[in-house]
């Protein structure tokens, strides 16, 4: 606290005026919406690791329930057994509604997980698709070839001349035995898988298969072949071979899953079992997308996520997007691309199949959305080998929405009660510095240079410090004022004191005059009348400052014509002081004002007076007066001796005198006192200084209309 | 008879050489220090003329009231007051208290005299019948300089010794621009310029007093006053 006092009063911000810091402390309260912030992505970073927690749990029960049962896993006839993995696997996903077959591959994700590629004359040459629905298996066979060749007729399937390009589905049927099937047609369109079977004379017929049929048809790059099978003539494992000729009859090239040479199928319909959905359907929760896959990672199924109660759009808007832009730190990955969003789903499917149930984050499919995703292990009933996992995933927009709502709504409220801080503050600091600006200029200027005293400072009634400062101020301001007083009337009261017994002297000397006959005494009662009358005339100066006091304050002001009475009263001068030469210029209209002409008379007097005394025989004193709408300036100049630097100032105070010899008559230098006096009286201010060309001096008064 | 005159004046020095100096002129003079002793002697007879301090002794203003309670025993009684005082409001309650004349203890005893003297003067011209040739009339004003007082309309108007000689200046001559200077002279004081403008400002209000719409003395500016008819 004191470190932060010091700051204050050393630091960056203690040059600035009192308003200036007020405010920089005001915007201290912004921390509030800050410290609000990171509550609230504490707040997050919990509520989300609950929610992963949550989330994992319910994987891990799910995971836990279909542990070693594998028969509610996969169908019956894939159980996949002891036989490793291969790469020649099919793994259909399970589809919600039935596929349109109709040759067009449109429907199918080339991307999906569960795509076999079988490279042949070209990479990639085959890739194959497969779902199942209810009791049905699907197959799409994406071919990319550069010449479909069609079969020649459509009677002699068998003939080698006659034959174009053919594709082998071979799968195990349910009592062990190799089920061998071709599709060959003259043109594109619905064609039926056929088996070849021996007759009798060992002659080979191509017999159809009537529950097993598909749809040819040309694609972009080759053609696409759709095949439908009833899952219940499937054993435990399936495959294709495609039979590619360059021209009718010509020598084939066989790639696909199945041995060309024997046309067995190694690898294993790995298909999840008819129950597993219902199994499942029973963990569902609104908002979360199941999914089960195969120790390879091959996509089993995967229930939807029933739509969320409630709507959780996120907040539009200005202001709660700039809230997210410091909300949403690096915990939540954002902007990120599908491939790696995958690649992130996928990297945690990999981890539970190796056995290590984890949670992961992850961007949504659209701006801002956060997935949160758990999978964990299926283990086999002995706990050593994974079957297959279980993933969750949940987007977290709820949440999300929630912690929005509620931090939009704070730091709508902290932005707005700082606002209102920083307002106050402001409002305050301006009051404060206003309030104690105003102080201080009447503080400055409570004591004039001539002594006058102004007792009364604002915000004396204040009741706060400020108050209290000013109230200081006006007591100090009153001793002051009091002292002041007692030097003003010191001469006055002295002079009273020193009348009395002057009086008796003089009394006494006068009876001593028309009593005394000797000659020598009548010199020196002549010598001591003419001391006592000069300390008389000294009494008189003493005492008439507060004489000229009293008068201006018992003065009655009235409108008169200031032009006019320059001009009698200069033309009187003129009879006054025959030594001197007059010269006055007047405005040509008459000046009119309010205040007491006497006073203005006595005013010119004791300028011209000073002028006289100031100039030798001859010289010619200038009276001007000029006049605007407001004030009224008369100057009296003189030729005559420079006034010294130091006169400007003090000229016009009481008791100072500036001679250049030593003048007989008692002066006291009261004349410019008086004239000042009387400036002050009519609201203006009187001012002395040189000529411009430095011939004498000029006095000038500036009086308020 | 000789005229007796009464000095009340707390400062012994001066009260006993004003005392020798009406002496000298022929009054009988009697001198009090304060304003018990002196209503004292008042009960008992009355001087013909009073010269009152303002402050005697404890009682800074018992020369005011000594004159009310003097004015109270004698409507025609002349009073002087004489103080180191000089202030305008000292004036001001002096005369308002029906005092003749108000002088600061500056005036040289010679004019202390001349002042007294007139004073008598005017006591005896008032008993005796007016004489016409003394009376000056201006207009609405009827100045006697015999008995040193003045009507306007009829009315009397009680001016002050001072006061009287300064009407008296200005009216001699009327249309003529007396300055400062002259009615001092005329009025046997040694006033500054304030004292002047006062004593004629007071003038003017106590003609105001008669006549509302009194506009006779006018001030020039530079040069002093003139009376107008």
């Amino acid at each position: 606290m004191s470190r932060f006092l010091e700051l204050l009063k050393t630091g960056p911000i203690s040059g600035f005026r009192l308003r200036t810091k007020l405010l920089v402390l005001a915007l201290t309260t912004l921390a509030l919406p800050w410290a609000g912030c990171q509550y609230a992505r504490e707040m997050e970073t919990v509520l989300r690791e609950s929610e992963q927690q949550s989330l994992l749990a319910v994987t891990s029960t799910i995971a836990g329930s279909l542990k070693g049962r594998q028969e509610l896993l996969f169908r019956a006839d894939s159980l996949p057994g002891a036989e490793p993995s291969n790469a020649r696997d099919i793994t259909p996903v399970v589809l919600s509604g039935e596929p349109l077959i109709d040759g067009r591959a449109d429907e199918w994700d080339p991307d999906a997980r569960n795509l076999v590629r079988v490279a042949g004359p070209h990479n990639d040459s085959l890739r194959l698709l497969a779902a199942t629905h209810e009791r049905w298996l699907y197959l799409a066979l994406l071919v990319r070839d550069d010449r479909m060749v069609f079969d020649g007729s459509d009677i002699a399937p068998l003939d080698p001349a006659a034959m174009g390009d053919r594709v082998w589905l071979a799968f195990d049927d349910k009592r062990g035995g190799q089920q061998r099937l071709f599709f060959a047609s003259t043109g594109t369109g619905p064609v039926r898988g056929r088996r070849i079977e021996t007759l009798e004379f060992g002659r080979e017929a191509a017999v159809e298969e009537p529950r097993i049929g598909g749809v040819w048809q040309r694609s972009r790059d080759g053609w696409v072949m759709e095949i439908s099978v009833p899952l219940s003539m499937i054993g435990q494992h399936l495959g294709v071979l495609i039979d590619d000729r360059d021209r009718r009859g010509g020598p084939r090239s066989s790639y696909g899953t199945l041995d060309p040479s024997d046309l067995r199928a190694t690898g294993r319909l790995i298909a999840a079992s008819p129950d597993l959905n219902d199994h499942l359907r029973q963990f569902s929760q609104p908002g979360v997308e199941l999914t089960v896959a195969s120790n390879t990672g091959a996509v089993l199924t995967r229930l939807d996520a029933p739509a969320l109660p409630g709507d959780y759009t996120r907040m539009r808007g200005f202001l709660p997007r700039m809230y997210r832009l410091f909300l949403d730190g690096g915990a939540i990955p954002r902007n990120v691309s599908q491939v790696e969003r995958d690649k992130a789903a996928q990297a945690l499917t990999e981890r539970a199949s190796h056995g290590k149930a984890d949670t992961a984050l992850f961007a949504g499919r659209y701006e801002n959305s956060v997935i949160v995703a758990a999978a964990a292990p299926i283990f086999s009933a002995d706990g050593k080998q994974v079957l297959g996992v279980i993933q969750l995933a949940q987007t977290a927009d709820r949440w999300l929405t929630l912690r929005d709502r509620a931090l939009t709504r704070l730091l709508n409220l902290t932005l707005f009660a700082t606002l209102f801080a920083v307002g106050a503050a402001f409002w305050f600091a301006g009051r404060m510095t206003l309030r104690i600006s105003r102080l201080g200029a009447a503080a400055e200027t409570a004591l004039s240079r001539e002594g006058s005293v102004a007792r009364v400072l604002p915000e004396s009634t204040a009741p706060d410090e400020l108050g209290d400062l000013s109230r200081s101020f006006s007591s100090l301001l009153g001793r002051l004022d009091e002292y002041t007083g007692y030097l003003r009337t010191l001469a006055g009261k002295l002079a009273h004191e020193i009348r009395t017994p002057l009086t008796i002297i003089r009394s006494s000397l006068e009876n001593l005059e028309s009593e005394s006959n000797s000659d020598n005494a009548r010199v020196y009662i002549a010598r001591a009348r003419e001391g006592s009358e000069r300390l008389a005339a000294i009494l008189t100066a003493m005492g008439a400052a507060t004489r000229v006091e009293e008068a201006i304050a018992h003065s009655e002001r009235q409108r008169f014509d200031l032009s006019a009475l320059v001009r009698a009263t200069v033309a009187a001068y003129g009879t006054a002081f025959p030594n001197r030469r007059f010269a006055c210029q007047l405005p040509d209209d008459p000046v009119e004002m309010t205040g007491a002409p006497e006073l203005i008379v006595q005013m010119l007097d004791k300028l011209v007076d000073n002028a006289v005394d100031f100039s030798a025989d001859g010289a010619t004193i200038t009276v001007n007066l000029r006049a605007d709408e407001a004030h009224a300036e008369i100057s009296v100049a003189n030729p005559g001796p420079l006034l010294p630097p130091e006169a400007a100032t003090r000229l016009f105070e009481s008791l100072w005198q500036y001679r250049a010899e030593a003048d007989k008559r008692p002066h006291f230098g009261l004349g410019l006192y008086i004239v000042r006096l009387i400036t002050e009286f009519h609201g203006g201010t009187a001012r002395a200084s040189n000529l411009p060309d430095d011939s004498g001096a000029i006095f000038s008064v500036r009086l308020t209309r | 008879m000789k005229k007796t005159i009464a000095i009340v004046e707390d400062e012994r020095a001066i009260r006993d050489n004003y005392a020798a100096a009406f002496a000298r002129e022929g009054y009988a003079v009697r001198g009090y220090p304060n304003r018990r002793e002196a209503m004292a002697a008042f009960a008992a007879r009355l001087p013909d003329l009073a010269v009152i301090d303002i402050s005697l002794e404890d009682e800074p203003e018992g020369g005011f009231e000594l004159c009310r309670e003097l004015r109270g025993l004698s409507a025609e009684l002349p009073i002087i007051f004489l103080t180191a005082r000089d202030s305008e409001l000292d004036a001001v309650s002096g005369l308002r208290l029906g005092a003749d004349d108000f002088l600061t203890k500056d005036l040289s005893l010679a004019h202390l005299i001349a002042r007294v003297n007139a004073l008598f003067r005017r006591v005896d011209a008032l008993r005796r019948p007016a004489e016409e040739k003394q009376v000056v009339r201006r207009g609405a004003l009827t100045l006697d300089s015999e008995r040193m007082s003045v009507e306007w309309n009829g009315q009397v108007v009680l001016l002050s010794l001072t006061e009287f000689w300064i009407v008296y200046a200005l009216t001699k001559h009327p249309g003529h621009v007396k300055n400062r200077q002259q009615l001092m002279d005329a009025a046997n004081v040694v006033l500054d310029d304030n004292t002047i403008t006062s004593h004629i400002k007071r003038i003017r209000r106590k003609f105001q007093v008669v006549d509302e719409k009194f506009d006779a003395v006018h001030t020039v500016y530079g040069m002093g006053y003139r009376w107008v008819e």
